[in-house]
C-alpha cells in the first residue's frame, strides 16, 4: 500500500498534467488512465467516494462541451446558426468551439477522477497522519473530530428520542432547536472534559510559546513577494520571468517558515511512514510525468500540448514520447504486486455511504 | 509590541488580498489578454492560483496556531467539528433542495461567540473535516477552506464590533440576545451564502471553460468577460447560492438566539481559560 | 509519596471553598480511598494531586501539596503527567483518536521519546491490563470496562508512581466495574503502585483499600476534627454513610468491623452461635413489601413482546405487568434488552409482535409523542432533555409540546415544589448539580401526570443522599397511584424501593416476584445482607436486625 503523502503527489501531478496538456489526444490518455489506476487500486475495503468517477467524467464533458459550444462562436467550420438576438447565445455554433469544449471537459474530468481515486484508496486515518509537524494541532483537531463523529450521531439519536419522550414533534425548522442546542452543550461539555484528560497525561506543554517574531516576519515577507510577483505577472506580463522568480521566492519563504514551526514543536510519532519501493516508484512515474509536461527536454514536440481547434478545426498532434511520460502516472498500479501492509485493519475504517 | 502586531496585521491583509485577487483574477486576463498568445503561460493560471490560496491558508493557518492554542480550544475545535459534519449528513436525509448546506450557520454563530480566530479555524476544519468525510477532497478544497475560514472569522469581527457598541448592560453577565444581533447575523449569513458560492464558481470557470486565451482573435474586453461569466454563473450555480443563502438567513433567524444563548453560557462558565481572541 | 497540609481551594466564580484546610498523607504503595457525598471535593482533590488544579481549573489555592517529590501547584500538568497518571468518569469522554494502540501512545507522543521507547512502554501498558487481544480494536466498539482499562493503560504509559482515579466506574454496569477494580487491585498488589481511587460504592473495594480517606460535605453536620484519614474500620466507625454490612456491623457493635460477606460470616457466627442459615424457618419472618390485593388489574400490560435489530433477536416474548401504585423494578445483566422494552413500551421502538396495554388501551402503533401524555420516560442521561433557559421554561416546553398550557394536569410550580427546585425556578439547568438536574429532568417528563413513569438507570453515579431522595420522591407519586418501572443495576436500589424485582434475560423475563425471593436466592442480584444472610428473605439492614430480634 502506498503512503499518504505518495497518493497526494499524484493526484496534484494528474492536475498539473490536465492543465497543461491542452489536447483531447492527451486528455484522453489522462482520463483513461486515471480510470485503469481508480479501478486497480480501489477494493471493497476502500472508502466509497462521493462521486463515481466515470459518470463525473461523462457529465463534465457533455456540460463543457455544450457550455462552450453554445456561448463561443468563434471557428470556421460552422455547423448551425442561431438567432442573433438571443443574449450570448446568438450566433454560430461552430465545430471548434465543440471540440474546445471537448477538450475542457476531458481535462477536467480527468482531473476529477485523480481526486476520486485519492478519495477512495487513502484510509482515512492515513490522510490525517500526514499533517506535517507544523500543523499538529490541526492533525489533533481532525482526529478528535473523526473520533467524535460516531459518537455524536449516537448522541443525536438519543436526544431525539429523550425531546420525543416529552412530547416533542419534528415537524418544521424551529423543532431543530431542542435537538440542536443540547447536541452542542452536551458536545462542547464533553470536549471540556476530553481537553482536561488531554493536559493530564501531558499535551500542550511547548503550546504556551507563541512564535517568535522572526516567524511572523518571514511569512510576512513571503506574502508580499507572492502578491507583487503575481501582480506583476497578472498586470505587467512583460515581467514575467523576475515575477515568478519573486513568486518562487515567496513560495519558499512561507514553506520555510512552515518548516521552523514544525521544528518546534516536540513531538514524536507512533506509527512510522513506511516509504517502501513502490513509493519511489510511483514518485518516479510522477515525476516523469511532470518533466514531460513541464520542462522543455530535447525532442519533445511541446507545441503538441497546446493544441488550439482555432480558426479551423485540424487533427491535434500526438507526441509519442510525451504520451509515453504521461503513461508513468500509471506507476502506483504497480503497488499491488506488493504485499498488502498488516498493520492496519482496513475494513474497520470510518466507512462513510 | 507594536511591530508584532502589525507584523501579524499584515498577515492578515496580505493574506486577504491574495484570496480577493484569486476570486477575481480571471476578469484580469482580458486586461493582458491582447498581447498574450497562445502559449503555455496562461494555462497553468488554475494551478497557480490554487497553490497561492493554498500558501496564503498555510500561512494564516501558521500565523493563527502560533499563539497559544491550549488543549481546550483543540477539544472544543474537533467536537464542534465532529458536531457540524454530523449536521451535514442530515442535510442528505432530509430532502432540501440544492445547495443548502447547514455547515455555514453553525460556523458563523460560533465565530460570532467566541471571536474571530476561532472562527476562521472552525470554518476552515469543518469543510477539510466534511471533504474527508464525505469524500469531497479535490483540488477545490483549498479554497473551500480558506473561503470558510473567512466566513468565521468575519463573523468574529461582528461579534467584536457588536458588543464594542453601546454598552448598556455590563458584559460579563450578558446572555441576552437583542434582535438586531440576530438580524446582523442573517444578513451576513445572506451574503457569505451567495459569496462563497460565487468564490466556488470563479474557481470552476476556468476549469470548465478553459483558458481565456481562445478568444484572443476577438479583441474581447472586460465587460464580455463579465459577461460571459455571468451566464456561467446564471447557468449553473446562482439558483443553487439563493437556496444556500436564504436556507442560512433561515437557520439563522430560527434558531440563532437561542443557540448564541447557550454557547455564551458556556463561555461564561469556563471563561477563566483564555479562550483567544481575534 | 503524598503529602497534603493545609490545603484550601476555591473554584474561580465560586463562594465557598471546594476544599476546606485538607492535611493528610498518603504513603507509597497505599491503596487509598476517597470517599463523601457529592460535593465534598472529592474530584477537586484528586485533580490537586497531578496540577489540573489550578491550572487547568483557575482559581485560588492555598497550602502545600507534594507528590513524589514534586510540587503540582509549581511544576504544572505537564511535567507531573510523568508522575501522576489521571482516569476520569466518563469513559467516552476520554479519547483523542480511535484505536487501542493510538491511543496509548498519545501521551508518549506528547512526551517527544523515541520510537523504539514508545513501542517497548505500549507494549508494556497493553501487558499491564491485559489488552493485548484488543490492540486494534476500534475505541468505540469496546465495552465500558474495556474502554477503562485503555484509559488506565494509557495513563500507565508514562509510567507514573501514582495513578488516581475519579469514580472509574460509576457510569458502568457491575460486571464492567468489576473488571475495573480487579485490575487495579492487581496494580497496587503485584506493581506497588500508589492508587488513590474516588468511588461511591465503597463495598465493592473497601476490603482492598489501606487507607480510607473521607471527606465532609461544605455544609457538614460533622463535628470539626473529624477522623477523615486512617485505615478503614477506623474511619467508618465515624462515618453517617456506609455500605449495608458495615451499617449492620455497627449497629450489633461487631468488632473489628466486617468488610467482606466472608467477615460478616464470622462475625455473626460469634454473636449468634448455632445458628445456620439454611432456610426453613426463618423465611416466616420476611418481611413483606407493599402486599398487593389479589385481583387488581394491571395498569401496564406488556405481553410476549419480540423485537430484534438486524436480525438478531433481543427480545423473545417478553412479559411484564405492572399494577397502579407499585414500583417494579427491572433487572439483568448488560444488554439483555432492558432499555429496548422500556423502548417498546414508550413508542420508540416498534416491536414485531406483542401487545403492550395501557389501562386496557393498546400503545402499540401510537407516536411517542402521543404516548408520553400518559407514560413518563426519564432517559438515562437527563442532560439529553434540558435545554431552556430556566428549570420552570423546561416544564413549560413540555406542557406547550403536549398544547397543555391552558390547563396544565399539575401546576408547574406545585410540582417544583414537590422536586425541592423551587429555589433554582429560575437558574439556567446546566449550572445545577447531577441530582438537580435529574430532578430538572424528572419534572419535564411528569407535568403532564402520567399515569405510568418509566426510569431507565437514574441512579448511576448518585451517592446515597440523591438515592434516599429519589426513592422518597417515587415513593410519593406511588402513593398518588402511579405505576413505577424501573431498570436499574443497583441491588441495593431494588432491595429498598421495589415491591416486585423483574428479571430479563435472554429476552424473556424470567423471574417476577417479590424482592425477597428474587433478589434473595440469586448470587448476580444479591445485596450484602441477602449474601450474608441467604434464604433468610432479609434484604437491608433493617430486615436483618429487625429478623434477629425476632430470633433472639
Amino acid at each position: 500500500m502506498l503512503d499518504a503523502r505518495t497518493w497526494l503527489a499524484w493526484a496534484l501531478t494528474v492536475l498539473v498534467a490536465a492543465s497543461l496538456a491542452r489536447n483531447p489526444l492527451y486528455g484522453l490518455l489522462l482520463l483513461f488512465i486515471t480510470w485503469v489506476v481508480y479501478a486497480l487500486c480501489s477494493s471493497q475495503q476502500s472508502r466509497s467516494a462521493a462521486f463515481s468517477p466515470v459518470r463525473l467524467a461523462l457529465w463534465m464533458i457533455l456540460f463543457a462541451i455544450i457550455f462552450n459550444g453554445l456561448t463561443v462562436h468563434l471557428g470556421d467550420t460552422v455547423l448551425f446558426r442561431l438567432p442573433a438576438w438571443l443574449p450570448l447565445l446568438g450566433g454560430t455554433i461552430t465545430l471548434e468551439a465543440l471540440i474546445y469544449g471537448v477538450t475542457n471537459g476531458l481535462a477536467l474530468a480527468a482531473i476529477l477522477s485523480g481526486f476520486a481515486t485519492i478519495n477512495r484508496v487513502i484510509p482515512l486515518r492515513d490522510l490525517v497522519q500526514v499533517t506535517p509537524r507544523a500543523f499538529h494541532e490541526a492533525g489533533v483537531v481532525l482526529s478528535i473530530a473523526l473520533t467524535f463523529i460516531p459518537q455524536t450521531t449516537r448522541s443525536l439519536t438519543r436526544i431525539r428520542e429523550a425531546q420525543a419522550v416529552r412530547g416533542h414533534r419534528l415537524r418544521g425548522l424551529r423543532d431543530w432547536l431542542p435537538i440542536v442546542v443540547p447536541l452542542l452543550v452536551n458536545g462542547l461539555e464533553r470536549s471540556m472534559g476530553l481537553a482536561e484528560a488531554m493536559v493530564a497525561r501531558g499535551y500542550g506543554a511547548t503550546a504556551d510559546q507563541a512564535h517568535p517574531r522572526r516567524l511572523q516576519a518571514l511569512l510576512s515577507l513571503g506574502l508580499l513577494m507572492l502578491l507583487g510577483g503575481w501582480g506583476s505577472r497578472l498586470f505587467f506580463p512583460t515581467w514575467r520571468w523576475p515575477a515568478s522568480l519573486l513568486m518562487l521566492g515567496g513560495a519558499a519563504l512561507v514553506i520555510i517558515a512552515a518548516w521552523l514551526t514544525g521544528r518546534t514543536v516536540q513531538r514524536t510519532s507512533y506509527r512510522p511512514h513506511r516509504w517502501t519501493v513502490w513509493d519511489g516508484l510511483a514518485l518516479a512515474g510522477c515525476a516523469l510525468t511532470l518533466a514531460v509536461v513541464v520542462l522543455p527536454l530535447p525532442g519533445l514536440e511541446r507545441a503538441s500540448l497546446g493544441y488550439s481547434p482555432y480558426p479551423r478545426a485540424t487533427l491535434p498532434a500526438f507526441d509519442i514520447w510525451i504520451g509515453l511520460g504521461l503513461l508513468g502516472l500509471l506507476a502506483p498500479a504497480a503497488s499491488l504486486f506488493g504485499e498488502p501492509s498488516y498493520d492496519r485493519d482496513h475494513a474497520s475504517d470510518v466507512h462513510v455511504s | 509590541m507594536m511591530l508584532r502586531r502589525a507584523i501579524s496585521g499584515s498577515i492578515y491583509v496580505l493574506s486577504g488580498a491574495i484570496g480577493f485577487l484569486a476570486f477575481l483574477y480571471p476578469f484580469f486576463t482580458p486586461l493582458q489578454g491582447q498581447s498574450s498568445m497562445v502559449t503555455g503561460h496562461s494555462q497553468d493560471a488554475p494551478i497557480v492560483t490554487v497553490a497561492l490560496v493554498a500558501l496564503s491558508l498555510i500561512a494564516l493557518l501558521i500565523e493563527l496556531q502560533g499563539q497559544a492554542i491550549s488543549a481546550k480550544t483543540v477539544a472544543m475545535l474537533g467536537v464542534l467539528v465532529a458536531i457540524t459534519s454530523v449536521l451535514r449528513f442530515i442535510e442528505v436525509v432530509i430532502p432540501a433542495p440544492g445547495g443548502f448546506s447547514p455547515v455555514f450557520a453553525p460556523v458563523i454563530l460560533v465565530g460570532y461567540v467566541f471571536g474571530g480566530r476561532f472562527g476562521f479555524l472552525m470554518g476552515t476544519f469543518t469543510l477539510l473535516a466534511s471533504a474527508l468525510v464525505t469524500g469531497g477532497v479535490g483540488p477545490w478544497l483549498p479554497y473551500q477552506m480558506y473561503a470558510a475560514g473567512w466566513v468565521g472569522m468575519s463573523a468574529g469581527w461582528l461579534g467584536w464590533l457588536v458588543r464594542r457598541g453601546p454598552k448598556r448592560h455590563g458584559d460579563a453577565g450578558r446572555t441576552m440576545v437583542r434582535g438586531l444581533e440576530v438580524l446582523l447575523l442573517c444578513v451576513l449569513g445572506f451574503i457569505w451564502g451567495l459569496l462563497f458560492g460565487a468564490i466556488m464558481n470563479i474557481f470552476f470557470w476556468p476549469l470548465a471553460t478553459g483558458p481565456a486565451d481562445q478568444t484572443w482573435s476577438a479583441g474581447t474586453g472586460l465587460v464580455e468577460t463579465l459577461s460571459r461569466y455571468g451566464v456561467f454563473y446564471l447557468a449553473t450555480s446562482l439558483g443553487w447560492d439563493l437556496v444556500r443563502a436564504v436556507g442560512n438567513a433561515a437557520l439563522i433567524l430560527l434558531l440563532g438566539a437561542p443557540v448564541v444563548r447557550a454557547l455564551m453560557r458556556f463561555r461564561q462558565r469556563f471563561q477563566f481559560e483564555a479562550i483567544p481572541d481575534a | 509519596m503524598i503529602e497534603i497540609t493545609h490545603l484550601t481551594y476555591t473554584y474561580p466564580n465560586a463562594t465557598r471553598p471546594a476544599l476546606e484546610d485538607i492535611t493528610l498523607q498518603i504513603g507509597d504503595g497505599e491503596f487509598a480511598l476517597v470517599a463523601g457525598l457529592s460535593g465534598s471535593g472529592k474530584s477537586t482533590l484528586l485533580r490537586c494531586l497531578n496540577g489540573l488544579v489550578p491550572h487547568f481549573s483557575g482559581g485560588r489555592i492555598n497550602g502545600r501539596v507534594t507528590v513524589g517529590g514534586h510540587d503540582p501547584v509549581a511544576e504544572g500538568p505537564h511535567t507531573l503527567s510523568q508522575v501522576v497518571g489521571f482516569v476520569f468518569q466518563n469513559p467516552e469522554a476520554q479519547f483523542v483518536l480511535d484505536r487501542v494502540e493510538d491511543e496509548i501512545a498519545f501521551a508518549l507522543e506528547n512526551s517527544g521519546l523515541p520510537r523504539t521507547e514508545m513501542r517497548l512502554r505500549v507494549e508494556e501498558a497493553l501487558d499491564l491490563l491485559g489488552l493485548a487481544a484488543l490492540r486494534n480494536r476500534q475505541l468505540e466498539m469496546l465495552s465500558g470496562g474495556e474502554k477503562q482499562r485503555v484509559a488506565i493503560a494509557a495513563a500507565l504509559a508514562l509510567r507514573p508512581r501514582v495513578l488516581a482515579l475519579d469514580e472509574p466506574t460509576s457510569q458502568l454496569d457491575p460486571q464492567s466495574a468489576e473488571e475495573v477494580l480487579q485490575a487495579l487491585v492487581s496494580l497496587n498488589r503485584d506493581l506497588g503502585l500508589t492508587i488513590v481511587l474516588a468511588e461511591q460504592r465503597l463495598e465493592r473495594i473497601l476490603s482492598h483499600a489501606d487507607r480510607l480517606i473521607y471527606l465532609p460535605t461544605p455544609n457538614g453536620c460533622e463535628p470539626r476534627g473529624y477522623p477523615f484519614s486512617g485505615p478503614p474500620r477506623e474511619v467508618l466507625q465515624a462515618v453517617e454513610q456506609v455500605p449495608p454490612l458495615v451499617a449492620l456491623g455497627k449497629a450489633l457493635h461487631w468488632d473489628p468491623l466486617p468488610l467482606t460477606i466472608k467477615e460478616g460470616r464470622a462475625c455473626a457466627g460469634q454473636t449468634l452461635p448455632g445458628q445456620t442459615w439454611a432456610g426453613g424457618a426463618e423465611r416466616a419472618s420476611a418481611p413483606c413489601h407493599n402486599a398487593r390485593p389479589a385481583g387488581d388489574l394491571p395498569l401496564l400490560r406488556v405481553r410476549d413482546v419480540q423485537f430484534g435489530y438486524n436480525g438478531a433477536a433481543v427480545l423473545r416474548g417478553a412479559s411484564l405487568d405492572v399494577h397502579a401504585g407499585e414500583l417494579v423494578t427491572l433487572m439483568g445483566r448488560n444488554g439483555s434488552g432492558k432499555t429496548t422494552l422500556l423502548k417498546c413500551i414508550a413508542g420508540l421502538l416498534r416491536p414485531r409482535q406483542g401487545t403492550v396495554d395501557l389501562a386496557g388501551e393498546t400503545l402499540l402503533g401510537r407516536e411517542t409523542a402521543d404516548i408520553c401524555r400518559q407514560v413518563g420516560y426519564l432517559p438515562q442521561d437527563p442532560d439529553d432533555l434540558l435545554f431552556a433557559d430556566t428549570v420552570a421554561d423546561e416544564l413549560i416546553v413540555t406542557l406547550r409540546n403536549h398544547a397543555l398550557l391552558a390547563h396544565p394536569p399539575i401546576a408547574p410550580d406545585a410540582l417544583l415544589a414537590r422536586l425541592g427546585l423551587t429555589g433554582v425556578a429560575s437558574a439556567y439547568p446546566r449550572d445545577l448539580s447531577v441530582g438537580q438536574r435529574q430532578r430538572v429532568a424528572l419534572g419535564a417528563v411528569t407535568v403532564t401526570r402520567p399515569r405510568l413513569l418509566i426510569l431507565d438507570e437514574p441512579t448511576r453515579g448518585m451517592d446515597y443522599g440523591a438515592k434516599q431522595e429519589l426513592v422518597r420522591l417515587l415513593r410519593e407519586w406511588q402513593a398518588e397511584g402511579t405505576a413505577i418501572l424501573l431498570v436499574t443495576h443497583d441491588v441495593e436500589l431494588a432491595a429498598e424501593a421495589a415491591d416486585r424485582v423483574a428479571v430479563l434475560s435472554q429476552g424473556q423475563v424470567i423471574a417476577d416476584a417479590a424482592p425477597g425471593e428474587v433478589l434473595g436466592s440469586s448470587p448476580l442480584f444479591a445485596p450484602q445482607i441477602a449474601r450474608l444472610f441467604p434464604h433468610t428473605g432479609w434484604l437491608t439492614p433493617q430486615d436483618a436486625l429487625a429478623g434477629l430480634a425476632r430470633i433472639a
